[in-house]
């Protein structure tokens, strides 16, 4: 009974330290729990974040990019499908053996492809965009040889079909889709498209990858239209290759404007470059020399400088501002003149005959301030804000940084530099009664059949009364008839306005004007009384001759008579000057 | 022996627990084997039959009268060592481990027998010894060296997760059975004094991936791919779980085999990925029933050896549910331990089976003085 006593007793005593066990459980058990809450509600964010990463790839789908068409719908950039080679390296056998066998194919050198097949990723580029012919070799290899974890994905490929003849206008692509240069860099967010995406998702292995409900996919890019002709397009570049040929020239341009719209018809710059292949080329080559490169106009300013003073009645159009001498004194500094007259000429005939002294004199009677202020209203000095990048503002110096020569080097287009589209602009303006359109080379992005914009032609401003303006076209138009400088621009039934210009170029070595390398121009419109085109001709450098009346005016002329007949313009005689002049 | 009326007694309600908590795991087997292979039977379908087969294991357990099992506690304890030692000899070798003992039909762990055999020894002693004022040093004596024995012998295996918890249940029984305050000071001074030296031994003894999960779990960023793999990608399928989880078949973690053993040791990572906090919780309460219902059982025993043999039961169950949901987590190492009557695995279930069938045993006989 007693022994049943104290077995009893510690029994009890068992009993209540059978609660210290369950203290003991319930502190495990409140632990595990806690460490849920922190786990589970705490750090929920962040480590479903890292869940996610860890098997989850948004893997980016590429939108087709948009088509880019001349004025008359014909295709001047495109898109080709393509293949790229990926690899998934965990199904890659022998990652050696499948490098240096598909580093017969893809231009890659072995052991970079062999480090790719082995990276622990679920998913690797071999080759982007490759060659169709390649991919077929490739693809025959693996048939052949049972390479398993090689695959292909169509991707789209810019391709440009006109090759050269666009190549500094339209710039090109790269291979990532995004423009890098010329109308697909500037417009590069309405031909890109919006990216879409899928979700790939992966086990721990990374071995297999499949797709999860998250998918976009791609909206293609907008189409757009330029104001560009393609056949006016060619005749530029045809005739300035021909130029270029002949006279050995280092390179030339050509600009066409529609001067009542400012709408760009033509922009040809040469050497050119093929924007299929542009990784051949240096960048400096893709620049479009036109809007981003200023230089002397030389003579061809002397067309502003006349319209100024015609504009501001400093001068009369029969005034004679010549008199037979072959020099000008302006403080001491002496200018040249290259015509050899004794007589008097008129202010118009100046122009005609293009004489530095004449034209000195016009610029004196203007005084450097009003010559300044006519300059800056023409656009001088400023962007165009033609939608091009890569604009230049050119250079014009403000007069109180003008030395005493500078009325008289400015009057002859020297000291100041212009773009040829800033040129063109300003002589369309004179062209167009006064009126100075905004130039463009955009008219219209679509999506599919609908208009998303519509570019409508834009009045800058007026920098000439209309009377001034077609007494200017008078002026310029004799330039064009016999004993002008720029007789060679004529053509048969139409009246052709212009002005030439031959500028020497300063010699990087001296920097002084050299007697060998010259800016050959010429700039005009035709027909006169109606100007269906203004065409401003830059040829760089020629050998023998270089006289903008020899070597640039006949690329204008061949340039804009086929573009007359190719534009079905109506030929000039006396019944239609009358008519046009009656509206 | 076997008593037929005892089946008025038999617990229902708490067979009814088990089959749920058996029920769930299956379940979260079939998610976390979902889309393995199919040409073997599926894991679920064979957990099912381990259950069964677990369960008459349970209705054995409970069937004899657990005063006879205690009888026999020395010969069963003396068998346990006997198939220890043959493991050593002829056991199979998994996982780096010699666990085995191929019975044919059937791989056999004597590391779990065990488990059972040192609680109803620990009872048997601790009930047959009978102190006023609680055990002194010289009565722990006897009991450590029966511990020792087949400690030392798990340890080569090596099963640590098996040494751990005998040791756990020694502990928790001799604090049960009540001990003098000397005896718990010298038992703590001893422990100081031999642990560099046992941890040393253990340490030689311990395979290179136990001291990796060791290491691993006390710098688990030390080499993210590596050794602690399994611990950072078990918290991040859990934490990303959330309050409610991904729902069933829609733990990402699960399906894209980010989790490390996931339908053995780690089946709480993918029960949390897919059923979040709450889930976690109802799944720790339904144990918590389970385990405060034994603590009951303990409390109210008819006997000495009852208490202490349920106590241990309840010690073994609590002991794997707290390092198991402790390992997943990472607030403790990974030390290869089930969750039991979850995680997939013969030997486990008819070890827990056989445990429970202990308790429900003490339960039944709870009146039997009065009859």
């Amino acid at each position: 009974m007693d022994d049943r006593k104290t077995s009893e007793g510690s029994f009890k005593q068992a009993r209540v330290r059978i609660l210290v066990l369950a203290v003991i459980i319930a502190v495990g058990l409140s632990a595990g729990i806690s460490r849920l809450f922190y786990l589970q509600v705490f750090r929920n964010n962040d480590l479903s974040k890292i869940a996610v990463r860890q098997h989850q790839k948004t893997v980016a789908l590429e939108p087709l990019r948009g088509t880019i068409y001349d004025r008359k719908g014909r295709v001047l950039a495109v898109n080709l499908d393509v293949e790229s080679v990926y690899a998934v390296p965990s199904e890659i056998g022998d990652a050696r053996e499948a490098a240096k066998r598909l580093s017969r194919f893809i231009n890659e050198d072995w052991r970079i492809l062999e480090k790719k097949l082995k990276s622990d990723k679920g998913f690797v580029w071999l080759a982007r965009k490759i060659d169709p012919n390649i991919a077929i070799k490739i693809k025959n290899e693996i048939k052949n040889e049972d390479l398993e974890g090689i695959g292909f994905i169509k991707e789209s490929k810019r391709f440009y079909p006109k090759k050269e003849l666009f190549g500094h206008l339209i710039g090109f692509a790269g291979l990532d889709n995004t423009g890098l240069s010329g109308i697909e860099a500037r417009y590069d967010e309405f031909l890109k498209g919006e990216d879409g995406f899928i979700i790939l998702e992966r086990d721990a292995r990374g071995s297999h990858i499949f797709p999860s409900s998250g998918y976009k996919p791609p909206v293609k890019g907008k189409d757009i239209v330029l104001t560009i002709d393609e056949s006016i397009q060619y005749i530029c570049e045809r005739e300035l290759d021909k130029a270029i040929q002949k006279t050995h020239a280092k390179s030339g341009m050509v600009i066409g404007m529609d001067p009542k719209t400012g709408e760009i018809l033509a922009m040809a710059v040469k050497p050119s470059f093929n924007p299929n292949e542009f990784i051949k080329y240096a960048p400096a080559e893709w620049r479009n020399r036109i809007v981003s490169d200023p230089y002397e106009p030389g003579s061809t300013l002397k067309v502003i400088v006349a319209s100024a003073a015609l504009e501001d009645k400093v001068a009369s159009p029969s005034e004679p501002m010549f008199f037979g001498e072959d020099k000008i004194d302006i403080d001491g500094e002496i200018i040249h003149d290259t015509v050899r007259e004794k007589g008097r000429l008129s202010f118009r005939d100046v122009i005609k005959r293009s004489s530095n002294v004449g034209a000195v004199r016009i610029g004196m009677r203007l005084g450097k301030e009003r010559l300044y202020s006519h300059l800056k209203s023409f656009g001088f000095g400023d962007r165009t804000d033609i939608d091009i990048s890569g604009e230049s503002r050119g250079i014009l110096r403000q007069t109180r940084e003008w030395s005493k020569r500078s009325i008289g080097s400015v009057s002859l287009g020297q000291e100041i530099a212009v773009t040829p589209i800033q040129l063109i602009t300003a002589v369309s303006s004179v062209a167009n009664n006064g009126w100075m359109m905004k130039p463009f080379v955009v008219s219209e992005i679509r999506d599919e059949d609908k208009i998303v914009r519509k570019v409508y032609p834009e009045i800058k401003k007026r920098v000439l009364s209309a009377e001034t303006a077609a007494e200017m076209t008078r002026i310029l138009t004799s330039v064009v008839e016999a004993g002008g400088t720029g007789e060679k621009a004529a053509i048969d039934g139409y009246r052709v306005a212009g002005k030439t210009g031959t500028a020497q170029k300063i010699d990087l070595k001296t920097g002084l004007y050299s007697d060998r390398y010259f800016i050959s121009s010429f700039i005009g419109y035709a027909p006169a009384e109606d100007p269906q085109i203004a065409l401003l001709v830059v040829v760089d450098s020629p050998e023998g001759l270089a006289w903008g009346g020899s070597v640039a005016a006949p690329v204008f002329k061949n340039i804009a008579e086929d573009v007359l007949l190719y534009m079905n313009a109506p030929s000039t005689n006396e019944e239609r000057i009358l008519m046009v002049k009656r509206e | 022996m076997l008593d037929i009326k005892q089946i008025y007694n038999f617990e229902w309600k708490f067979l009814g627990i088990i089959l749920l908590i058996s029920g769930i795991g299956i379940l979260t087997i079939f998610s976390a084997t979902y889309g393995f292979a199919v040409h073997a039977t599926p894991y679920y379908q064979k957990q099912l039959y381990w259950i069964a087969i677990g369960l008459m294991f349970l209705f054995i357990a409970a069937a004899i009268d657990y005063h006879t099992i205690i009888k026999y506690a020395y010969v069963i304890y003396a068998v346990t060592i006997i198939l220890l030692i043959a493991v050593l000899i002829k056991g199979r070798t998994g996982l780096g481990a010699q666990r085995w003992l191929s019975l044919g039909f059937f791989s056999f762990q004597p590391s779990e027998l065990a488990k059972i055999a040192m609680i109803v020894l620990l009872a048997r002693y601790f009930s047959d010894k009978k102190v006023k004022a609680g055990f002194g040093m010289k009565d722990l004596i006897l009991p450590a060296a029966l511990l020792l024995i087949p400690l030392g012998l798990i340890l080569k295996q090596p099963d640590l997760g098996t040494a751990l918890l005998l040791s756990f249940i020694f502990l928790m029984i001799i604090l049960l059975a009540g001990i003098r305050l000397k005896a718990v000071l010298a038992t703590l001074f001893v422990c100081i004094l031999t642990i560099p030296f046992i941890a040393h031994y253990f340490w030689g003894m311990l395979k290179g991936y136990q001291k990796n999960r060791i290491l691993a779990f006390f710098d688990p960023e030390m080499d993210p791919q590596g050794i602690g793999y399994h611990i950072i990608q078990s918290k991040i399928a859990i934490g990303s779980g959330g309050l409610f989880g991904k729902g069933l078949l829609q733990g990402t973690q699960n399906k894209l085999k980010f989790i490390p053993e996931k339908h053995t040791d780690f089946i709480f990572s993918v029960f949390a990925e897919e059923w979040g906090f709450i889930g976690a919780l109802v799944l720790l309460s339904i144990y918590l029933v389970l385990i405060l219902w034994g603590i009951t059982i303990a409390y109210k025993a008819k006997d000495r050896s009852g208490a202490l043999l349920a106590a241990g039961v309840v010690c073994m169950l609590s002991f794997y549910l707290i390092v198991n949901v402790g390992m997943t987590t990472g607030i403790m190492p990974v030390v290869g331990i089930p969750l039991p009557l979850m995680s997939y695995g013969g030997t486990s279930i008819i070890t827990t089976m056989v445990a429970l069938g202990l308790l429900i045993n003490v339960k039944m006989r709870r009146l039997l003085l009065f009859y």
